[in-house]
């Protein structure tokens, strides 16, 4: 087994990791936990296949850079949604809540 | 006349020397090491994952989140690509988490949390069969098609070509990324604003 596909193993670990995480958790935070699982294994996954293969090296890292941007902009933009959904309901849990409409 | 912690420290050496030396006749010398720290953060990185999914607290799955990342920046350095770990470092546990922490400090207003009912068995089922599906499909496509590439060990980038490739070919998506940035902390303090009661100043 080489070290590219090892590399995969694990980010698909993660993937998988997270599904699980964001079917099981009943609350946006740990859904929230749960995406930045999946998205540590996109960004190793990149950076894998441009580190064991003979593709451009730093397309590949800046590509998981901007994953990791795109990251970060995802969970402000949740964590504002959380605090309204707080707000609104008192509790964040995904259930029982089905109409996120401004007032 | 050698300092006693330095000639314990050769002592270790010398230890692990002979260690080394009775093992590496089964095992290639040089991989060793490799694979242990590779199975070392998969080992960080599966327990903090299960923490992070499944842990009733969710400071403590926020923790598992931590020790998650810690283990895939450990992987970059085994990558040879150590800028990506340090902005793993940075980013992930220094920027994400503390949001997630905020998070978490700003919904918590139930005695244990909000996650401290275990899910339903239907719940789990869910889980366990989401958990397995990825796994199931594509990690024997994975082992089976990724080529087996005969490659040279891969070298550190230097930082000045990943700047260089910022302001050169991928500066398009570098801009772009800057745009979502702005319009996500402009939609963020939008939707966060709280609207002051009529009548007062």
């Amino acid at each position: 087994m080489t070290a590219l596909t090892l590399f995969f193993l694990a980010s698909l670990l993660l993937l998988s990791l997270g599904l699980a995480g964001l079917v099981t958790r009943r609350t946006l935070v740990g859904m929230l936990i749960s995406v930045e699982l999946m998205l540590n294994g996109a960004g190793l996954a990149l950076v894998a296949a441009a580190k064991c293969t003979a593709a451009p090296d730093v397309h590949g890292q800046l590509t998981a850079l901007f994953v990791m941007g795109l990251a970060a902009a995802e969970a402000t933009l949740v964590l504002a949604m959380i605090l309204v959904v707080q707000r609104r309901f008192g509790h964040v849990k995904v259930d029982d809540m089905s109409v996120i409409q401004a007032e | 006349m050698d300092s006693p912690i330095a000639q314990v420290l050769a002592l270790i050496k010398e230890l692990l020397d002979s260690l080394q030396a009775a093992v590496a006749p089964w095992l290639p010398s040089q991989q060793v090491p490799a694979y242990l720290a590779f199975a070392l953060y998969v080992l960080m990185m599966l327990g903090g994952g299960l923490t992070a999914v499944g842990a009733r607290n969710l400071v403590r799955a926020m923790m598992g989140l931590i020790l998650t990342f810690l283990g895939v920046s450990g992987l970059y350095l085994l990558m040879a690509s150590p800028f990506m770990a340090f902005m793993q470092l940075l980013i992930y546990v220094g920027a994400v988490c503390v949001l997630i922490f905020f998070a978490i400090m700003l919904t918590a207003n139930v005695p244990g949390g909000q996650e401290a009912k275990l899910p339903g068995p239907g719940g789990a089922l869910r889980g366990l069969a989401v958990f397995v599906a990825p796994l199931a499909v594509l990690g024997p496509l994975l082992v089976k098609h990724v080529p087996d590439l005969e490659l040279a060990l891969p070298e550190a980038t230097p930082t000045s070509e990943l700047g260089r490739g910022l302001i050169g070919e991928d500066v398009v998506p570098f801009e772009l990324i800057s745009i979502i940035l702005l319009a996500a902390m402009a939609g963020a303090v939008f939707l966060a604003w709280r609207r002051r009661p009529e009548g007062r100043a």
